[in-house]
């Protein structure tokens, strides 16, 4: 998978303010905070996603302006008595030689304070507030969700700085740069999926990458295809909506392009809500033709042929935009229509042939004939007389019996 | 070989095993008994017709006519449809015709009878007519086949054709009674009428729906569980979404196509040659209509074969039926 | 109605002094020579933004530098602008003629 032992993550961790990339205003406001002599809040609570900068944002800053961070993560114990004893000491005293250039004291650094548990960290919110509250040091706290209830004590007393995914334009420059320092030849659309598929969060995108290049190979769209989507559920109805809501065919490929979503999942899924989109008949046969379209273009791709990936794209981008003025927002069909066709696993599928060869054999005709002509009859014989002198004259098992008497019960 | 056992299926058991027994097509088999009367100088054989008309009963007869009770050892059964390509077809015909030479009496040649024969492709069928070239002198085919228009040339100019049409309701009712009567089962007259409506000239189809309607009560079927049981089956499942396609009613029409999916177990590809059957039946449209429905058949069971789900494209089908409904509909109104 | 604004120079209807100073305090700098405003502090920029909405009476996105050519330009211009889960912040991006030609790839690299 990797050329070398070093994480990207690691190797290209930001080492200054500078190198973050993205939530601009959110690290000025921050580093505002943090050079301030008189700090109206002793404690900044920065929240956001994971993966756009917040550890890496408060370990460059200290770096810059010369604090030694003590951190307290969610791996570490945090409760009452834990806190107490590594941060008390810690936030008492501001260092003595603060004029020096080497240090200006400690900052405490509370990761992931939406990580405290109830029961393990007791009393940790509390232990948290008072210490915020004596501090003679700056106290800095990253959340991903700052809505937790728990958390509430924490933000009366803390200065709120909301970071925000980080832009997918941000994210490929990043991706760019990465590859041409780790000589990675990538197309310009592998990149840009796995920037979307990253959800704005670089530290994913980062990894991805990594795991996605390989030596002597330039990274192309389709090699992308293996991306486990990330945050699966909420992306399907996500695109949906995007995807119907679409105004041109060009808004609905570049969404496609960088869709996370499953492309078989979501081809099911627009056929499922197709009648839906379009209740006029001319609109829908129009639109339906693209999605029949698309998925023949799924049939030639196969397994391998992803080269022609945009040719199905296109297809279902045109499906979006058959009448862009008729749109109006609707609740999707879910689960997936399907369902109700997935009892005839392939199996089940050669057990129902099986059965048709036998009578065929009896009744000179083919499987399929057998399939439409006796099958719904002989099923309902034998549900009338089960394991009757039928079955045996068309020399059927009593566990095929058994299958035609259940089939198509659901 | 085995004692016979008696056939339990009504279509087996009452199938005719002589010419002489098939009371309903009597032309072909008048021409049928002149060929026999020379048996060195019979000719292939194709038989043409719509399903469960007695193709597939006239050649197991021929069969029977030509080498009596022996007859299955001279004859080799193929389905071309069940078949996987014209290779394992050519060599089950050339191991046939080797190890049947040795003796069929007074006959010359050994029986194939290829049913569905219209199934097969058409580089299959050129090399079909080869097969049938250099085996000429081993072996007689007799072709079944739903349209001979599906048949190359240079086969059909081979064969001697026979079409079979559609049975008429009165013989088909008479031959229901006849059946009813020696199963000792009262059918009454309005569930025969029921059954002949449903199966539209097929025999196999109409035969299927009164035995499994005495199964369902004793000693009487009458028009209620006749219903019952057709209505289940699933021509009346493919025509109900059909009509509702037409109609207009596009999601109640894809529910039916799953509802068929899941209760059959069909492909895709099956339930598109039902719908291409049972279009055909349907009365109230047009033959220029039914040419046109076809058409749009013809290009979504191509694409079928392409594509990579066949419920996404028996929706799309349904979907055009849908337009094509609302045109016609509006075609009426500006009248 | 959206309005887009540069966050370096833009005119505001006059309003009433308790606005102006609330427009002030929220981190808007106020140039008197050119009567125009600039961000100054981002410290309330959402609450910022909300109060601009209410002055200008319609809702307010500002113009995005572009980290690469230094250009400003609107998220309209740009084609993830639908896939965008930060429509208004922050102000800086990439543009598209900075994400997709070859000869500004060329030239920002060169700065590493």
């Amino acid at each position: 998978m990797t050329r070398n032992d070093l994480l990207w993550v690691e190797k290209y961790r930001p080492k200054k303010i500078e190198d973050i990339v993205g939530n601009e205003e959110a690290k000025a406001s921050f580093v505002e905070w943090l050079k301030s002599k008189r700090r109206t809040k002793k404690a900044i609570l920065l929240y956001g996603p994971p993966g756009v900068g917040k550890t890496a944002l408060v370990n460059a800053a200290a770096k810059e302006f010369g604090f030694t961070v003590i951190e307290m993560n969610a791996s570490d114990t945090r409760s009452e008595k834990a806190i107490n004893e590594v941060a008390k000491p810690a936030t008492a005293y501001i260092a003595l030689d603060s004029f020096s250039v080497g240090s200006k004291g400690n900052l405490l650094f509370l990761d992931e304070v939406d990580g405290i548990a109830g029961n393990e960290d007791r009393g940790g919110v509390g232990a948290i507030v008072k210490i915020v509250e004596q501090s003679r040091v700056p106290v800095i706290m990253a959340a991903n969700d700052p809505d937790l209830d728990k958390l509430r004590p924490l933000k009366k007393v803390s200065m709120l700085v909301r970071f925000q995914q980080v832009r997918i334009p941000r994210i490929i420059v990043l991706l760019q740069k990465i590859c041409l320092l780790e000589r990675v030849k990538a197309e310009f659309e592998a990149l840009e999926r796995i920037a979307q598929n990253s959800r704005g969060d670089v530290r994913s995108a980062i990894n991805d990458l990594q795991s996605l290049s390989e030596e002597d190979h330039v990274l192309t769209l389709q090699d992308t295809v293996m991306l486990s989507s990330r945050n699966k559920d909420v992306t399907m109805d996500e695109t949906l909506r995007a995807f119907f809501s679409a105004k041109s065919i060009e808004e609905v490929s570049t969404l496609l392009r960088y869709s996370s979503v499953d492309y078989d999942d979501f081809l099911l899924s627009v056929s499922d809500n197709l009648p839906k989109r379009y209740t006029d008949p001319d609109e829908l046969a129009t639109a339906y033709n693209f999605v029949s379209q698309a998925d023949v273009f799924r049939g030639r791709i196969g397994t391998e042929n992803w080269h022609l990936l945009k040719y199905f794209f296109n297809s279902l981008a045109e499906a979006a935009a058959v009448a862009p003025e008729s749109y109006k927002p609707f609740q999707f069909i879910s689960p997936p229509i399907r369902i109700i066709t997935l009892f005839w696993t392939k199996g089940k599928r050669t057990t129902l042939n099986n059965i048709c060869a036998k009578i065929g054999a009896q009744c000179h005709v083919s499987i399929e004939i057998a399939k439409h002509s006796f099958i719904p009859y002989v099923k309902s014989i034998l549900q009338k007389q089960k394991g009757g002198p039928i079955a045996s004259w068309l020399k059927l098992t009593p566990e095929e019996v058994d299958f035609l008497i259940k089939m198509g019960r659901f | 070989m085995a004692v016979t056992e008696e056939a339990l299926m009504w279509v087996e058991k009452y199938r005719p095993k002589t010419l002489d027994e098939v009371v309903d097509l009597r032309d072909i088999v008048d021409s049928l008994k002149a060929f026999l009367k020379n048996p060195k100088t019979m000719p292939h054989l194709m038989l043409a017709g719509i399903p469960g008309t007695g193709k597939t009963t006239i050649a197991l007869c021929i069969a029977r006519e030509l080498y009596g009770q022996n007859w299955r050892n001279f004859t080799l059964e193929l389905n071309a449809s069940d078949e996987r390509g014209i290779d394992t077809v050519r060599e089950r015909i050339k191991d046939f015709s080797r190890y049947s030479r040795a003796g069929f009496g007074n006959i010359p040649f050994a029986l194939v009878i290829l049913d569905e024969s219209d199934m097969m492709t058409g580089p299959a069928q050129t090399a079909l007519r080869r097969i049938m070239e250099t085996s000429s002198r081993t072996s007689r085919f007799i072709l079944i086949c739903n349209q001979s228009s599906k048949i190359i040339e240079p086969i059909q100019s081979r064969c001697a054709i026979f079409r079979f049409s559609r049975l008429d309701r009165q013989a088909m009712k008479e031959h229901l009674q006849n059946i009813a009567k020696k199963e000792n089962v009262k059918l009454l007259p309005e569930a025969a009428e029921r059954i002949v409506d449903f199966s539209e000239g097929d025999l196999r189809h109409a035969m299927n729906a009164l035995q499994t309607a005495s199964a369902y009560k004793e000693g009487v079927v009458d028009e209620k569980t006749v219903s019952m049981v057709i209505g289940e089956a699933s021509p009346m499942q493919v025509q109900k979404m059909i009509r509702k396609a037409l109609y207009g009613d596009f999601m109640e029409a894809r529910k039916t196509m799953y509802d068929i999916m899941g209760s059959f177990g069909f492909s895709g590809s099956e339930i598109i040659r039902q719908v291409q059957r049972e279009l055909f039946k349907m009365s109230d449209l047009t033959p220029e209509q039914k040419a046109e429905l076809s058409n749009i058949i013809g290009e979504y069971d191509y694409r079928l074969t392409q594509g990579a789900n066949s419920d996404i494209q028996l929706s799309a089908l349904l979907a055009q039926f849908a337009k094509f409904g609302k045109s016609i509909e509006e075609s009426y109104d500006a009248q | 109605m959206v309005a887009v604004l540069s966050k370096s120079a833009f005119k505001l209807p006059r309003v009433e002094k308790e606005k102006f100073v609330l427009l002030l305090r929220l981190g808007l700098d106020y140039n008197r020579e050119q009567g125009v405003f600039s961000i100054k502090s981002y410290n309330n920029i959402e609450k910022l933004m909300d109060t601009i909405g209410s002055v200008l009476g319609t809702e307010v996105v500002f113009m995005q530098n572009c980290t690469r050519c230094g250009r400003d330009f609107p998220c309209s211009e740009c084609k993830y602008n639908d896939l965008c889960a930060t429509k208004n912040l922050p102000f800086s991006c990439v543009c598209s003629q900075c994400l997709r030609g070859r000869k500004q790839f060329e030239a920002y690299l060169e700065r590493f």
